[in-house]
């Protein structure tokens, strides 16, 4: 559907910018091939490290389908990701289930939750419903932590990948990146849609969407269910990578955190901040914290701090500026109270 | 249900109470989601400790002494980094505070390692026996100096120029920068008022539990509860919230079994949500709730 270009809400906070098709199709193309190439090049740690970038570039586009496009600040969204695992888990090593179909069956499962949920919970705005999704989140994870079908604190053990190691790696790899290419395609359709005008109009101004004719809460609603789908399907292909789960692991409020941080480092909204994001995180990772035994958790806080105080529009944004210090520190001015 | 099943949820109340005030005062007044009131507590309950250890002071007597050190760190926080991302959204600041708290946690593991410290004054254990119910002194002073704290604390939102300041920001931000409030100096006095609570709760819960650099985490969580159940920025609702909580923790373990505890706090925080989101005695005062 091609976008009316009077309309009221048009791109308010989209970043995809409508030049020329030439170049950025060049260069997309050029950076699939060469992510399909990495693995024959590169070593296991490396290959390891691609596909860890791929996983978080998926939850993060994930969220950007409900923080990005909607405005709605899922801070618990790790849920779907541990109920995908869990559902994989269950399904391959109690119900003899195949692989693919049991983490299909994991974003299902992220589905019927988001459904449950959306009618009370996105009344709530703001912090919120921040608030209610972290509640749901830990409350998810003490019920699963405690009850004795699911292994409690234990955890669970998935069925082996019948062949040799670097194949399963690889196979990893490849169904990651294949899930990350996607859920950028739905990003992509967002950005240029009716569905995704709609949730940027609510995003924009809820009222206001609602008076000019937007379902709103059967919008969200699906927005959530989408959003929830995408993550849970990453968690029950995470579940499937390390073979083993237990709670304090999937349903971890820090791979919320990350995931937030890799959207903000790359610009919630935005089509390629996602995996810009996951990069410069998993990179920096790799580099520094790779090299260090303490202090791990402090440098995070730390870039964490700096990006929301310097870039609080996100890396794209920092692109579009320049990198000039001056226009940084006007923004920063501007924004003191 | 025994007695003393009701009066240790009364007790455990107290505690919430004096862990939850701090944290709604900044998030009602200010629109800031605290992350760093779990660290706070960490840090006051680090300051007894070692008040305690080294010149040995009673823990009680060193509440005013947490309450100073963190206030000039809550007003530093606000005053030079908060004030410069409230403007940016509502979900920045909660981000910001988010990376502080895991810099000043691991600061703490950096200056104290992750070893487990103890405060045990004399009359730690020591207990008043009620016909059969055991009442323990620590607890009970707790929740005095809770009960207090609430008080001083109305006290001074009602009769200084300072509180009636914070409670003009908290109704209209616009509307108190035209009656000459700076409000800049405003939120971070909030802030450290929400930290000098955050450090008295730190200074009495280092007689119950053991002091770590994660001490703070779980009192976290718990602040939210205590926050959403008594309404936002409310300061006698955080004392209904912490009891609320604390009685349906100590009544739900006993019917659903211990390990149900947390599993029943959050899901009190999410049915409230759903619920009621001004909170159980909330007014729509200090933080307009947009349902």
């Amino acid at each position: 559907m091609t976008p009316d270009p009077h309309s009221p809400f048009r791109n308010p906070q989209s970043a995809v910018p409508r030049r020329a098709v030439g170049r950025p199709l060049v260069l997309a193309l050029g950076g699939v091939a060469a992510a399909l190439l990495l693995p024959a090049v590169l070593t296991g740690y490396w290959v390891r490290v691609f596909a860890t970038i791929f996983m978080f570039a998926a939850l993060a586009q994930s969220l950007n389908i409900m923080a990005g496009f909607t405005g709605y600040a899922d801070f618990g969204n790790t849920v779907f990701f541990g109920l995908g695992a869990y559902t994989t888990a269950v399904l391959t090593s109690k119900g003899g289930i195949p692989v693919l179909p049991a983490i299909i069956g994991g974003g299902l499962v992220g589905v019927t939750l988001a459904s449950l949920m959306g009618l009370p919970l996105l009344r709530l705005r703001g912090h919120y419903f921040a608030i209610a999704t972290i509640g749901v989140l830990e409350a998810a994870r003490e019920i699963i932590a405690n009850v004795p079908f699911f292994g409690g604190g234990l955890g669970i053990t998935l069925p082996l990948f019948a062949g040799r190691p670097e194949v399963f790696y690889r196979f990893i790899y490849y169904i990651l990146f294949a899930v990350f290419l996607a859920y950028t395609g739905i990003a992509w359709w967002l950005s240029r849609s009716k569905f995704g005008y709609a949730l940027r109009a609510i995003k924009a101004d809820e009222e206001a969407a609602a008076v000019m004719g937007i379902a709103t809460t059967r919008y969200k609603i699906r927005a959530w269910r989408l959003s929830a789908f995408c993550t849970g399907l990453v968690g029950g292909i995470y579940a499937y990578w390390l073979n083993f789960i237990e709670p304090p692991m999937v349903f971890d409020i820090m791979i919320s955190v990350k995931v937030w941080l890799i959207l903000l480092l790359g610009g919630a909204g935005t089509v390629l901040g996602p995996i810009a994001g996951a990069a410069m995180l998993e990179l920096l990772q790799a580099f520094i914290w790779g090299r260090l035994l303490r202090g791990h958790t402090l440098i995070l806080g730390a870039v964490i701090a700096l990006v929301v105080l310097f870039m609080p529009a996100g890396f794209m944004d920092l692109v579009r500026k320049r990198f000039s210090l001056a226009a940084v520190l006007a923004d920063l001015r501007a924004n003191k109270i | 249900m025994s007695l003393q099943a009701l009066v240790n949820g009364l007790l455990l109340g107290g505690v919430y109470a004096c862990v939850g005030i701090g944290f709604s005062l900044v998030w009602g007044v200010a629109n800031v989601i605290n992350l760093t009131h779990g660290a706070l507590i960490m840090l006051g309950a680090y300051v007894t400790f070692w008040a305690y250890r080294l010149a040995g002071v009673d823990p009680f007597l060193c509440i005013p002494l947490a309450m100073a050190a963190m206030a000039v760190l809550g007003y530093v926080i606000q005053r030079c980094l908060v004030n410069y991302v409230v403007k940016t959204g509502v979900f920045m600041t909660l981000i910001l505070t988010f990376g502080l708290q895991l810099v000043l946690i691991d600061s703490a593991l950096f200056a104290f390692t992750g070893d487990y410290r103890s405060v045990t004054p004399t009359y730690s254990g020591a207990g008043l026996d009620v016909g059969g119910v055991i009442i323990p002194y620590i607890r009970i002073a707790i929740f005095a100096v809770g009960l207090l704290l609430t008080g001083l604390l109305h006290l001074f939102m009602t009769y200084t120029r300072t509180g009636n300041a914070i409670r003009a920001t908290a109704l209209n931000k616009e509307a108190a920068q035209l009656v000459g409030v700076n409000i800049g100096h405003i939120y971070a006095v909030t802030f450290a008022l929400g930290a000098a609570l955050a450090g008295a709760a730190g200074a009495m819960l280092s007689t119950l539990f053991a002091v770590t650099p994660v001490m703070g985490n779980p009192m976290l969580g718990k602040s939210f509860v205590i926050a959403c159940l008594g309404g936002l920025g409310n300061m006698w609702g955080s004392l209904v919230g912490g009891l609320v909580l604390g009685i349906a923790e100590t009544v739900g373990a006993g019917l659903i079994g211990p390990a149900f505890q947390q599993a029943i706090s959050f899901g009190l925080l999410v049915l409230i949500l759903a619920v009621r989101p001004e909170g159980i005695v909330g007014k729509k005062f200090f933080a307009e709730v947009k349902v």
